[in-house]
C-alpha cells in the first residue's frame, strides 16, 4: 500500500488545491444545471391538474381586475357591481338571443345588456360574479397563507423542541382543533365586526391547527431520517441542520396543503356570508349574492343565486384538482 | 381493561370541555361586540344599558362573571355549570339547556340519517371501484370524491329546492315541499319523545306525519349525502385498495381459503378507518350544517346558534358550542371503542 | 392427528410432482408500456426434491413462484402457459379445484410473515381456517391442530401462542406460524418466497433446519426462492438462475458453485470466488507495531426508557483499537449493538460511559475524542467520518450529487468556488461516478451509485478513520462487490483505517484484517481474521460462523452430522431482561451452574485473541 507520510496528511488548503485545477479535470460531460419543474411537466400531462390550474389563473386575474375597478381605474365588466341599474329582476337573454346581442355589443357599440340578469335590487349580476373573486380569492388567499405561516413557524418550533412549553401549545392547538370549525368562525366575525380583515384574521384562526400539526408531524418524520443524521457526521452546527436540511424538507406537506385550503377558505367565506355572518351587502361576493338570490328562488328568480354558485363550484373545484395533484406527487 | 379505557377517555373529555368552556366565555368577551347596546337599542337612555348590564351580570369583573357562570363562589345567587345549569337566554329568558335540547335532536336526526345513506353507498361503491382499478366505477369514484368534496352545499340545497320544489310544481309534476320547516305549517308537530321526528312518529304508529316528516326530510338529506358521500367512497376505495393488494389477501389466496371468507378478510381490515372518518365528518357537519338547516328552516342546533350569535346572545353562544363539542366527543369516543373492539392492535 | 383430507389426491401421471412450461406473467399500467415479470418461465420439480430459484429483488422470481399456483398480485396476469401440477394444469382448471389444491396439496410461505398474517384474526383461527378448508373437521379439532402444528414448527407454548396476534409476535416466530398453515395439509410441494429475509443469522439456520426437518418428513417437495446464494448452497439439490425476468441457467448445485456457465451467474458469484479464493485484503502492509489510530476503552451506552427505571444496554465495556490503514470487522446479529458503537466512537451518539482515543497525526499526539467540546467535535468530523446504511436516506433528497459534495467543503475549508468544483469532480473521479451525475438528485441514481456518493463525501476532506455501518446491505450482490473493491482501493490509496459494521460475514471476511463478535451489546471475541472466522472459540462466535452460511457447496449445512445452534431467541437487551451471568446463559450448548451467575470477562488467549468465556480461557471448551 501507498502508506503516505502523515505529516502530508492535512485538511486540503486552498493553496493544495490549485495545483488540482487542470484543464482535465474540469471536462467531460457535466451537463448545465437543470431547473426544470414538476408543475410544468404536470401542467402538460394532466388534465384535471391543467384545469385547475387555468381556473385559478382565471380567478386570481379577475380578483386583479376586481381591485382595479374598486380603486376606478379599469372596469373590465359593463356596469358598476355596487351600484343599482334601476332595471330590478331583469331575465338574462335566452340562448339564441346572445349572438345577437353580442354583434350589437361588441361590433356596433350599443350599451351592453344584463348578460346574466339583474336582481331584485337591480344589480349586475354579471358584473358582480366577476367582481366577487376581489372579495372571496383576496380573502381566501391571504387568511390561507397566512394560517400556513403562523402554523409551520408553530409547528417546526413544536417539531424541533419538544419540551412542556410545546407541549401546552401542542394542548392549545388540539382544543382549538375541538371547535366546531363554521360555528367558530361564525362567532369571531359576527362578534368582532363584519368586515374583510374580521374575516381573514377569523379564518386564518381555525386552520392554523392544521398546519401546526402537519408542519410538526413532518418535522418529527424527518428529524429521525439518515440524511439527518448524515449532516451531523458531516460537521454541521444543530442550527445548520435544523435550518439547511430539515426546514426545506418539512414545508413540503403544507405546500401541498395550501391550494385546498384556499378553496375550503372561499368555501367557509361565502358560507358566512350565505347565513349572514360575513361581509356586508353590497360588497360583490358569490356567497352573499347566493344568500340575496336565496328568497327569490322559490319564486322563480333563478339567476341571482345560479350564477355565482356555479362559480364557486367551479374554483373551488379548481384548487381541489391542484391540491390532489400535488398531493399525488409528493406522498 | 375497557372500563379503564372509558373512564380515562371520559376524564379527559371531561378536561377538554372545560377548558372549551373558559376558552369560549374569555373568547367571545375578548371580542369588541357590546352586547348590551344590542339588546336596549343603541338610543337608550345610560341608565337603562346600566341596569341592563347588572341585570346580565356584566357589572362584574370577567374572572367573577366566569366564577358565576361555572357556580362557584357565584355572587348571582344562581345555579351555574357545575349545578347542571348553562344559562339563561338573554334574548328568549329561557333556559338555554332546554332550547339546545329541543333544537339538538333536529340537527343529529337528518345528519344521522345523512351520513347512513352516505355509507350504504359509499361502502360498495368503494369496493367495487378498489376490485377493479381503472374501471368505470373507479374513475367515477375519482371524479366524484374530488368534486363532492369541493361543492357549496348551501347553493346546491337551493338548486336542488328550485328544481324539485318550483320547477317541478311548475310542471304540475309530484314535487318536494316547501323548504319551511320539518312539517308542513297547518301540521303540529307531535311533543317529542326522542326528538326524532321519524322515530317519534313511527313509536306513535302516526302514519300521517311519519310520511310527511320524511318528505320533508329528503331534501336537505338528499343535499348532504350528495356532500359527503363522495370524501367516504374515497375513503373506502383507497383502504380498499390497500387491503385488497396487500400480502395477507394474497397469502390467505394461496392458501385456498374460499372466494366468501377472502372477501370477508378484506372487509374486517378495511372497515375500521372508514368509521372513523365518517365519525369526523359527523362532528364536522354538527356545526358545518348550518346553511343546509338555515335553506330548509329546520329548526336546528345551528340555526338556533346563528340566531344567538346574530343576537349577541352570549349563554346561548357558549352553550351552543358547548353541546356541540360534547355530542362530537361522544361520537368520537364511541367510534374509538369500536374501532379497538374490531382491531386488536389498539390498545387500550 | 392429521384428519384425511376431502379427497384422496389423483396418483401422479408423471415424474414431476410440479412442471411448468413457457409462463409469461404482464402487468398492464395505465399510459405506458406493460411490464412483463416473467417471460418463458420453464420449471420442474420431481417429489422430495428441493429446488432454488434465485436472482435480484424484482426480477420476477416471486412473481413466478406465485404464478405457480396460478395466482398473481393485482392487476397482473398470466399471459401463456401451461402449469402441471399432478399431470394436471392449473391455469385451465375451474376456480374452484384450484383453490382446492391450494393449501392442500401446495403450500406457500412468503417473506414479510408478519404482513402476510391478517392484524385483526388471532393465528390459530387463520391456520383453522385454512385447515377447514381443505379437510372436514369441526372448528375444535381444528383449533386443536393448529396448536399441533405450532408445536410441530418448534413453537414454545402452543397453547398460548394459538391466541396471540400478527403483531404479537416476532417475524421468526410469524414465519413460522406460515409454515405451520402451509404444512397443515401435508402439501406435496411447498414454495417458500425469501423464507428468512429480515431474520438474524441464527435464527435462520434454526429456522431453516426446521423447515427442511419438517420436509423431509412429510416427504414436500420444496421450491425455494431467495436472493441469498448462501440458503441455495446450502439447502438446495438444483438451482435456477433468473435475470429480468427471464431463466438464464439452471444446474444441479455443486456444479453450478463449481463452475457457473452463463456470465450473469459468474458476475453475482465473483465477489465470493474472489473472497475465497484470495482470501481478500492481506494484512501483511499494516504495521503491527504501529501505535493504534482510534482506541476504544470501556466504552458503553444504556438507553433511557421512557416511564421506566430499565434500561436498553445497548453496548457494555466495549474495548477494541484500530492501527492506521487497517481495516476491523464488526459483526453480530440485530440487537447486539454493533451500529451504536459505531455511532458512539464517533459520538453522533454521546456514549454514557468510557473514552475513546484518537491520534491526531498533524499534531503528533494523542487526544481524547471523549473531551472535545461541541465545536471541537464539529470540526474534527473533518477526519472521522461515516458512511450509513441506507444509501438513498443519508442523502438530502433535494441536494445535488454536487451541492452534497460540497458541503463538507464549506464547512471545514476556505477553498473558492472554483477549487471546491475541482475538488467534486475529483472526489467523483476517485469514487467511479461519470461527470453526468455532477446535478443528479440522490433519487436519480441507482443505490450504488448513491453509497458512491456518501463514500465521496466521507473521504471529501482526507479523513483518517472512517465507520461503515452496513455499507452494503441495501445493494445487490454484484454492487456489494464493486463497492467493497472501491473501499478497498480507496484505503489503500488514502490509508484510511475502517470500521466496518456488517452482518454479512463474506464481505466482512474479504475486506476486514481484525474481526470483533459482539452479542447484546458485548464484545464476546476479538482476533484476527484467520483466528475468528477458522477457528472461533466463544461458543456464540462457533454457532454465529456456523449458522452462516457461506455461498458454498463444501460443507453444507444439510450434510453436516452436528450442526451447531442455539437455543431460542436473542432476549431483548433490557436491564430485567439479561441474565445476570454470562449473557448466553439459557441458549448456550456448553454452559454449566457457574455461568449463570459468573459475569464474564474479556480474557487475552495465548494465540492474542480476546474471548468473553472463562471456560474458553480456563481450555475447558
Amino acid at each position: 500500500m501507498t502508506a503516505e507520510n502523515p505529516q502530508t496528511r492535512h485538511t486540503p488548503t486552498p493553496e493544495d488545491l490549485d495545483q488540482h485545477i487542470q484543464p482535465h479535470m474540469v471536462i467531460e460531460g457535466i451537463p448545465t444545471k437543470r431547473h426544470t419543474i414538476d408543475i410544468v411537466r404536470k401542467f402538460k400531462e394532466e388534465g384535471l391538474f391543467r384545469f385547475g390550474c387555468l381556473v385559478i389563473m382565471t380567478t386570481m386575474g379577475l380578483a386583479i381586475f376586481g381591485w382595479l375597478d374598486h380603486y376606478d381605474i379599469y372596469r373590465l365588466w359593463p356596469f358598476d357591481p355596487n351600484r343599482a341599474t334601476g332595471n330590478v329582476s331583469v331575465e338574462p337573454p335566452g340562448f339564441l338571443e346572445i349572438p345577437g346581442l353580442l354583434w350589437k355589443t361588441v361590433i356596433l357599440g350599443h350599451e351592453p345588456p344584463h348578460w346574466f340578469g339583474t336582481d331584485n335590487a337591480g344589480l349586475d349580476v354579471f358584473s358582480r360574479t366577476l367582481a366577487a373573486p376581489r372579495t372571496d380569492m383576496t380573502i381566501a388567499i391571504v387568511a390561507a397563507f397566512l394560517s400556513m405561516f403562523i402554523g409551520t413557524a408553530f409547528g417546526l418550533v413544536a417539531g424541533f423542541y419538544r419540551n412542556a412549553l410545546t407541549e401546552f401549545l401542542m394542548r392549545i392547538s388540539d382544543l382549538l382543533q375541538a371547535f366546531p370549525v363554521f360555528i367558530t368562525a361564525m362567532i369571531l366575525v359576527a362578534l368582532s365586526g363584519r368586515n374583510e380583515f374580521n374575516i381573514i384574521l377569523a379564518l386564518a384562526l381555525v386552520y392554523t391547527p392544521i398546519f401546526i400539526r402537519l408542519t410538526r408531524a413532518e418535522v418529527m418524520g424527518q428529524a429521525v431520517r439518515g440524511y439527518v443524521e448524515s449532516a451531523r457526521a458531516v460537521g454541521n452546527p444543530q442550527w445548520r441542520v435544523a435550518f439547511g436540511h430539515v426546514l426545506p424538507n418539512s414545508l413540503v406537506p403544507s405546500l401541498v396543503q395550501i391550494s385546498t385550503t384556499v378553496g375550503f377558505a372561499i368555501l367557509l367565506t361565502s358560507g358566512l356570508s350565505f347565513v349572514g355572518a360575513g361581509v356586508r351587502p353590497p360588497t360583490p361576493e358569490w356567497g352573499l349574492m347566493i344568500a340575496l338570490g336565496a328568497d327569490h328562488i322559490i319564486l322563480g328568480e333563478w339567476w341571482g343565486s345560479i350564477f355565482p354558485g356555479v362559480a364557486i363550484a367551479l374554483t373551488v373545484f379548481g384548487f381541489a384538482a391542484v391540491g390532489h395533484g400535488l398531493e399525488e406527487d409528493y406522498r | 381493561m375497557v372500563g379503564r379505557f372509558i373512564a380515562k377517555r371520559v376524564f379527559l373529555a371531561i378536561f377538554q370541555l372545560f377548558g372549551i368552556t373558559i376558552a369560549v366565555f374569555f373568547g367571545i368577551r375578548a371580542l369588541p361586540a357590546d352586547p348590551v347596546a344590542r339588546l336596549v337599542g343603541i338610543n337608550a337612555s345610560p341608565e337603562a344599558v346600566q341596569q341592563a348590564r347588572e341585570s346580565l351580570g356584566l357589572h362584574e369583573t370577567k374572572l367573577q362573571q366566569l366564577f358565576n357562570y361555572l357556580g362557584v363562589w357565584s355572587t348571582s345567587g344562581k345555579p351555574g355549570i357545575f349545578q347542571g345549569d348553562l344559562g339563561v337566554s338573554w334574548v328568549t329568558n329561557s333556559r338555554v339547556w332546554d332550547e339546545c335540547i329541543r333544537f339538538l335532536p333536529v340537527t343529529l336526526e337528518f345528519i344521522t340519517y345523512a351520513l347512513i345513506i352516505a355509507f350504504i353507498i359509499a361502502v360498495p361503491l368503494g369496493m367495487s371501484s378498489a376490485t377493479k382499478p381503472g374501471g368505470a366505477a373507479d374513475r367515477f369514484t375519482f371524479v366524484w370524491g374530488l368534486f363532492a368534496g369541493s361543492q357549496p352545499e348551501f347553493w346546491w340545497g337551493l338548486m336542488f329546492v328550485f328544481f324539485f320544489f318550483f320547477q317541478l310544481n311548475q310542471w304540475d309534476l309530484p314535487h318536494a315541499p316547501a323548504p319551511l320547516g320539518r312539517l308542513t305549517p297547518l301540521t303540529t308537530e307531535p311533543p317529542p319523545i326522542t326528538g326524532f321526528i321519524l322515530v317519534d312518529s313511527l313509536l306513535r304508529w302516526d302514519f300521517k306525519v311519519l310520511f310527511e316528516a320524511a318528505h320533508h326530510l329528503m331534501l336537505p338529506t338528499f343535499t348532504l349525502v350528495f356532500v359527503v358521500s363522495g370524501a367516504i367512497t374515497k375513503m373506502v376505495r383507497q383502504n380498499m385498495v390497500r387491503v385488497v393488494q396487500s400480502d395477507y389477501i394474497l397469502y390467505a389466496r394461496s392458501a385456498g381459503l374460499s372466494r366468501r371468507k377472502v372477501a370477508l378478510y378484506a372487509l374486517r381490515a378495511s372497515m375500521a378507518p372508514a368509521m372513523t372518518l365518517t365519525a369526523i365528518i359527523y362532528g364536522f357537519l354538527l356545526g358545518g350544517a348550518v346553511p343546509v338547516e338555515l335553506i330548509y328552516s329546520l329548526g336546528g342546533i345551528g340555526q338556533y346558534s346563528i340566531r344567538s350569535i346574530l343576537q349577541f346572545d352570549y349563554p346561548a353562544i357558549q352553550a351552543t358550542v358547548l353541546v356541540i363539542a360534547m355530542v362530537s366527543l361522544i361520537i368520537y369516543l364511541v367510534i374509538d371503542i369500536l374501532h379497538a373492539v374490531i382491531d386488536p392492535r389498539i390498545t387500550f | 392427528m392429521v384428519a384425511q383430507p376431502k379427497q384422496a389426491a389423483p396418483a401422479p401421471t408423471s415424474e414431476y410432482v410440479l412442471e411448468a412450461k413457457n409462463i409469461t406473467v404482464r402487468f398492464p399500467i395505465e399510459h405506458g408500456a406493460d411490464v412483463v415479470a416473467v417471460r418463458n418461465f420453464n420449471l420442474q420439480v420431481k417429489p422430495g426434491e428441493f429446488v432454488g430459484l434465485m436472482g435480484q429483488p424484482s426480477c420476477g422470481k416471486s412473481t413466478a413462484a406465485m404464478a405457480m399456483l396460478g395466482l398473481v398480485r393485482p392487476p397482473g396476469v398470466i399471459d401463456s402457459g401451461v402449469v402441471n401440477f399432478m399431470g394436471r394444469n392449473l391455469l385451465t382448471m375451474m376456480e374452484d379445484d384450484v383453490r382446492e389444491l391450494r393449501g392442500r396439496d401446495i403450500g406457500m410461505i412468503v417473506q414479510n410473515p408478519r404482513y402476510s398474517l391478517h392484524p385483526m384474526l388471532r393465528v390459530g383461527d387463520q391456520i383453522a381456517n385454512v385447515y377447514r378448508a381443505h379437510n372436514q373437521v369441526t372448528k375444535g379439532e381444528a383449533w386443536k391442530h393448529a396448536i399441533d402444528m405450532l408445536r410441530m414448527v418448534g413453537i414454545n407454548d402452543p397453547e398460548r401462542r394459538v391466541k396471540a396476534y400478527a403483531h404479537e409476535l416476532s417475524s421468526g416466530m410469524a414465519q413460522r406460524v406460515l409454515i405451520a398453515i402451509a404444512l397443515s395439509s401435508r402439501p406435496r410441494l411447498l414454495i417458500a418466497d425469501e423464507p428468512t429475509s429480515g431474520l438474524d443469522v441464527t435464527i435462520q439456520a434454526q429456522f431453516l433446519d426446521q423447515m427442511w426437518d419438517a420436509c423431509r418428513q412429510t416427504k414436500s417437495a420444496v421450491l425455494l426462492v431467495s436472493q441469498n446464494l448462501g440458503i441455495m448452497a446450502n439447502y438446495c439439490d438444483r438451482i435456477l438462475i433468473m435475470n429480468e425476468g427471464t431463466l438464464v441457467e439452471e444446474a444441479d448445485v455443486y456444479s453450478f458453485f463449481k463452475a457457473p456457465k452463463h456470465e450473469y451467474s459468474r458476475s453475482i458469484l465473483r465477489l465470493q470466488r474472489a473472497a475465497i479464493e484470495s482470501g481478500g485484503a492481506d494484512a501483511a502492509h499494516i504495521d503491527e507495531k504501529a501505535a493504534p489510530l482510534i482506541e476504544v476503552k470501556d466504552l458503553s451506552k444504556l438507553f433511557p426508557i421512557r416511564h421506566s427505571k430499565s434500561k436498553v444496554h445497548a453496548a457494555e465495556n466495549i474495548n477494541f483499537f484500530i492501527r492506521p490503514g487497517e481495516t476491523l470487522g464488526l459483526v453480530g446479529e440485530s440487537g447486539s449493538g454493533k451500529t451504536t458503537v459505531g455511532r458512539c466512537v464517533l459520538r453522533l451518539i454521546e456514549p454514557t460511559g468510557g473514552e475513546i482515543l484518537f491520534r491526531n497525526r498533524q499534531a503528533n499526539q494523542v487526544e481524547r475524542v471523549t473531551d472535545y467540546s461541541t465545536n471541537e467535535m464539529r470540526r474534527k468530523r473533518a477526519k472521522l467520518q461515516i458512511v450509513f446504511q441506507d444509501p438513498l436516506d443519508s442523502l438530502d433528497p433535494r441536494w445535488t450529487v454536487d451541492r452534497v459534495l460540497r458541503e463538507p467543503l464549506d464547512l471545514h475549508t476556505d477553498m473558492t468556488n472554483e477549487q471546491k468544483k475541482a475538488r467534486v469532480i475529483e472526489l467523483m473521479k476517485l469514487v467511479g461516478l461519470e461527470g453526468a451525475h455532477y446535478y443528479a438528485l440522490p433519487r436519480e441514481m441507482s443505490a450504488g451509485r448513491q453509497q458512491r456518493v456518501s463514500i465521496a463525501r466521507a473521504i471529501a476532506l482526507n479523513p483518517d478513520f472512517i465507520v461503515l455501518d452496513e455499507p452494503t446491505s441495501a445493494l445487490t450482490p454484484e454492487t456489494t462487490a464493486e463497492i467493497i473493491r472501491l473501499l478497498m482501493d480507496l484505503s489503500a490509496k488514502l490509508g484510511i483505517a475502517y470500521l466496518f459494521i456488517s452482518h454479512d460475514l463474506t464481505t466482512v471476511k474479504f475486506i476486514c484484517h481484525r474481526v470483533a463478535v459482539m452479542y447484546l451489546g458485548q464484545m464476546v471475541e476479538i482476533g484476527s481474521k484467520d483466528q475468528v472466522f477458522n477457528s472461533p472459540r466463544h461458543p456464540y462466535a462457533r454457532a454465529l460462523l456456523s449458522a452462516y452460511l457461506f455461498p458454498s457447496t463444501d460443507n453444507r449445512r444439510v450434510d453436516r452430522t452436528v450442526r451447531e445452534t442455539l437455543k431460542g431467541e436473542i432476549p431483548s437487551p433490557v436491564t430485567e431482561n439479561l441474565p445476570k451471568g454470562c449473557y448466553l446463559y439459557g441458549r448456550c450448548t456448553s454452559q454449566v451452574d457457574r455461568c449463570k451467575s459468573a459475569p464474564q470477562q474479556l480474557t487475552q488467549l495465548s494465540d492474542g485473541r480476546w474471548v468473553r468465556c472463562w471456560r474458553v480461557a480456563q481450555g475447558e471448551i
